[in-house]
C-alpha cells in the first residue's frame, strides 16, 4: 500500500527564551493512503507538534518529514505553504471559521485559496459533502449563530471541500458535548469511508479509539504504541531506523 | 472571493472603517480645497490684473510678484521720470495695502485721475469719485458680499470710511481709497509701492521694457500680461511650499490613520491571519488581503473627498462670495494619487508583519 506519511527520527525543539522544549524526541511514523487513525497521549506529549509538522505548517527541527513522498525539512515557507494548499486539510478543537464570513464563504475561501475552478463536478462533490454532514441548509449561517456541533461540521467540510490526500483533526471533539462528539466522529469515520482520504485524529479521549482502526499513543514526546495492522516489513524495503525510546 | 472577505472584514469594523475613510476624506478635501483657494486668489488676482487695462507694470527693486506682500516702495516722483520714457503715455503711482481682518483684501491707493487715464477710467454702478480723504470706492462684487451701499461707512485698517461710489469690479483691486490717505496710514508719504504703466502702442511693451531698464537697472518692469500669467498659475515659490506643506500635512494624516487601523485591524485578526495560512493562503495572499482592504478605504474616502471638496467650495463661495475655489481635474487626480499613496504607505508595514507572522502562532493567537 501507497505510504503517505512517513517520519524518521523527527525532532522537534521550542526555544523559550534559553531554554529548549524538546517536544518531539524522535517520532518515527508511516502512515499509509486511506488509513484512520488516532493518535493519543496525555495533555503536553507532543500531539499537536505532530500535527503541525505532518501539516506542514511546522518544520521539524531535526530528522525527516515526509509528506506524499516530498521532504519538508528544508522547505522554504512558500513551498510548505504550497504543500498545505493541495494536500493538507486542518480541523481544530477551536473551529475556527472565519467569524465574520457565512459558512459558505468560509468554503468558499478555502476553495479559492485552493484555486479550485467552480465546476458541476466540484459542486457535486460538496453538495455530498454538506448532505453527509447536514449542514446544507445552515450554509448561509455566520459561525456565531452555529452551535458548537455545527460549526464544527462547517469547519470539516471546509477541510476536505478541495479533496486534500490528509485530513488532519486536531482534538476535533475537544470543545463539543458527548452527543455532538459522536456526531462528528461517527462522520469522519462515514468521510473516510466515502472519500478515502488519509485521517488523523488527535484526542486525549479514550472513547475515540472506538471509531478508528488503528491507534498510536505517544508519551513525552515519543510513539510508546502503535498498533499498525499491517506489519512493517511486508510493506516496504525501506530500512527501519532505530526507535529512539 | 477576496471581494467577499474584504468587505465583511470592514463591515465587522464599522466606527475603524468610517473614521479611516473620513481620514482620507480629510486628506483629500484638504488638498483640493486648499490647493483650489490658493489657485482661485490667483486666478482672481489675474483676471483683475489683466482688467486693468495697463500695460506694465512697475515695481521697486527685490520686490514680490504677489502684490499684496510687496512693502518695498519707490517715491512717487519716479513716476515723471518713467512718464519721459519714450513710448510711455501714463503712468499711475499705487500704494497696495492689505486688509486682513476679513479675508485678504487687497486696497489699491490711487491717484484717481491718473488712475482713470491709464486704466480707461471705472464702470460706475453708483456714486461717483472720492470728495474726501475718509471715503473708499468698492466694487461691485464688494458691495454684493457686504451689504454695503454708497453712503455706508466700512472699517478698514483701523479706519472708518465712507463708500462713495461703486464700480465693476476689474481694476485690479475692489477697494480704491485716495493715495495720500494710504501713504498718510502707512507713514510712506509720497511713496508708491508700483506703477501701472499705459503705452501709446501696447505692441510696444518689449522695446519700452528695454528702455526702463537702460534708467532703471535694478527696478522691477515686467509686461502686465506676463504677470498676470504668472498669478494664474501656481509658480510662485512662496504658494508652491504652501501647498506642498498642506499636501504633506494631508498625507501624513492618511498614512497615521491608514496604518494605525491596518495595525490593529491585523492584531485583532491574528487568528484569521493564522485561519488562512493553514488553509494554504500564502503570505503573498496575506499581504494582497490588507492591501486591497485598504485599497478599498483609500477608494471610497476619495470619492466622498472628491464630492465633499465640491461641497466645500460651493459654502466657501456662498460663505464669502469674493472668494473663488478652483477645483481642476489635474488636482482631482493628484490628490487621488496621493490618498492611494497614504494607502499605500501606511498598509505595508502592516501587511508584511501580518503575512510574517508563524502560522502556529497566529492560530494559537487569543
Ligand atoms: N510554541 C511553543 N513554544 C514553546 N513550547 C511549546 C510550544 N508549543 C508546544 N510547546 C510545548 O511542547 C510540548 C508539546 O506540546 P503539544 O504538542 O501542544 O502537546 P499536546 O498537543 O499533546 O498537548 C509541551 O511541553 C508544550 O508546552
Ligand atoms: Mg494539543
Amino acid at each position: 500500500m501507497n505510504i503517505l506519511l512517513e517520519t524518521i527520527a523527527l525532532q522537534k525543539i521550542y526555544k523559550v527564551g534559553k531554554i529548549d522544549v524538546e517536544a518531539l524526541r524522535g517520532v518515527n511514523l508511516r502512515i499509509r493512503q486511506g488509513e484512520l487513525l488516532a493518535i493519543m497521549g496525555p495533555s503536553g506529549c507532543g500531539k499537536s507538534t505532530l500535527m503541525h509538522v505532518l501539516g506542514a505548517m511546522a518544520r521539524p527541527t531535526s530528522g525527516k518529514v515526509m509528506i506524499d513522498g516530498e521532504n519538508i525539512t528544508g522547505m522554504t515557507d512558500n513551498q510548505l505553504t504550497a504543500i498545505r494548499r493541495k494536500k493538507i486539510g486542518f480541523v481544530f478543537q477551536k473551529f475556527n471559521l472565519l467569524p465574520t464570513l457565512t459558512a459558505r464563504a468560509n468554503i468558499e475561501v478555502a476553495q479559492h485559496i485552493h484555486g479550485q475552478a467552480a465546476g458541476s463536478d466540484h459542486d457535486q462533490h460538496l453538495a455530498k459533502i454538506l448532505q453527509l454532514l447536514m449542514i446544507e441548509e445552515k450554509m448561509g449561517r455566520k459561525p456565531f449563530e452555529l452551535s458548537g456541533g455545527e460549526q464544527q461540521r462547517v469547519a470539516v467540510a471546509r477541510a476536505i471541500a478541495n479533496r486534500p490526500a490528509i485530513l488532519l483533526a486536531d482534538e476535533p471533539t475537544g470543545s463539543l458535548d458527548s452527543k455532538n462528539s459522536e456526531i462528528v466522529l461517527n462522520m469522519f469515520r462515514e468521510l473516510n469511508r466515502r472519500f478515502k482520504q488519509t485521517t488523523i485524529l488527535v484526542t486525549h479521549n479514550p472513547e475515540l479509539v472506538a471509531y478508528t482502526d488503528r491507534v498510536i499513543e505517544m508519551r513525552d514526546g515519543v510513539v510508546v504504541s502503535d498498533n499498525d495492522p499491517i506489519p512493517r516489513d511486508t510493506e516496504s524495503e525501506l530500512v527501519q531506523p532505530a526507535r529512539s525510546v | 472571493m477576496y471581494k467577499k472577505m474584504i468587505m465583511a472584514g470592514l463591515a465587522a469594523r464599522p466606527v475603524r472603517t468610517t473614521v479611516s475613510i473620513l481620514a482620507v476624506t480629510l486628506e483629500v478635501t484638504l488638498i483640493l480645497v486648499v490647493v483650489g483657494l490658493t489657485a482661485g486668489i490667483s486666478d482672481e488676482t489675474a483676471k483683475r490684473t489683466e482688467g486693468v487695462g495697463a500695460d506694465i507694470l512697475f515695481q521697486p527693486p527685490n520686490s514680490s510678484l504677489l502684490l499684496a506682500l510687496s512693502n518695498s516702495t519707490m517715491p512717487v516722483a519716479l513716476g515723471d521720470k518713467i512718464r519721459e520714457i519714450d513710448g510711455v503715455k501714463a503712468v499711475v503711482p499705487i500704494q497696495t495695502q492689505v486688509n486682513s481682518t476679513s479675508g485678504l483684501e487687497v486696497i489699491y491707493g490711487i491717484d484717481f485721475d491718473k488712475f482713470n487715464e491709464v486704466t480707461g477710467g471705472f464702470i460706475w454702478h453708483k456714486g461717483g469719485r472720492f470728495s474726501a480723504p475718509d471715503e473708499v470706492i468698492v466694487d461691485d462684487i464688494y458691495a454684493l458680499a457686504r451689504h454695503v451701499n454708497v453712503g455706508d461707512h466700512v472699517e478698514l485698517l483701523n479706519h472708518k470710511f465712507k463708500i462713495a461710489g461703486i464700480v465693476e469690479h476689474g481694476k485690479g483691486a475692489r477697494l480704491f481709497i485716495p493715495l495720500q490717505t494710504a501713504q498718510g496710514m502707512t507713514g510712506a508719504v509720497n511713496r508708491a509701492s508700483l506703477f501701472y504703466v499705459k503705452l501709446k502702442d501696447p505692441d510696444q511693451v518689449h522695446t519700452v521694457i528695454e528702455r526702463m531698464k537702460q534708467v532703471f537697472p535694478t527696478y522691477g518692469a515686467i509686461p502686465l500680461r506676463e504677470y498676470a500669467k504668472l498669478m494664474m498659475s501656481t509658480s510662485m515659490p512662496a504658494l508652491d511650499a504652501f501647498i506642498e506643506t498642506v499636501v504633506f500635512v494631508a498625507v501624513c494624516i492618511g498614512v497615521l490613520v491608514i496604518f494605525l487601523s491596518m495595525y490593529t485591524t491585523i492584531t485583532e485578526r491574528t487568528r484569521e491571519i493564522g485561519i488562512l495560512r493553514s488553509l494554504g493562503a500564502s503570505k503573498q495572499f496575506i499581504v494582497g488581503l490588507i492591501f486591497q482592504e485598504s485599497a478599498v478605504v483609500c477608494l471610497t474616502g476619495i470619492v466622498t473627498g472628491i464630492a465633499a471638496s465640491f461641497l466645500m467650495a460651493r459654502l466657501v463661495t456662498l460663505v464669502f462670495p469674493t472668494l473663488t475655489v478652483l477645483i481642476t481635474t489635474g488636482w482631482i487626480a493628484k490628490a487621488s494619487v496621493f490618498a492611494l499613496l497614504s494607502g499605500i504607505i501606511g498598509s505595508l508595514y502592516p501587511s508584511l508583519r501580518a503575512a510574517a507572522q508563524d502560522p502556529v502562532e497566529a492560530l494559537a493567537y487569543e
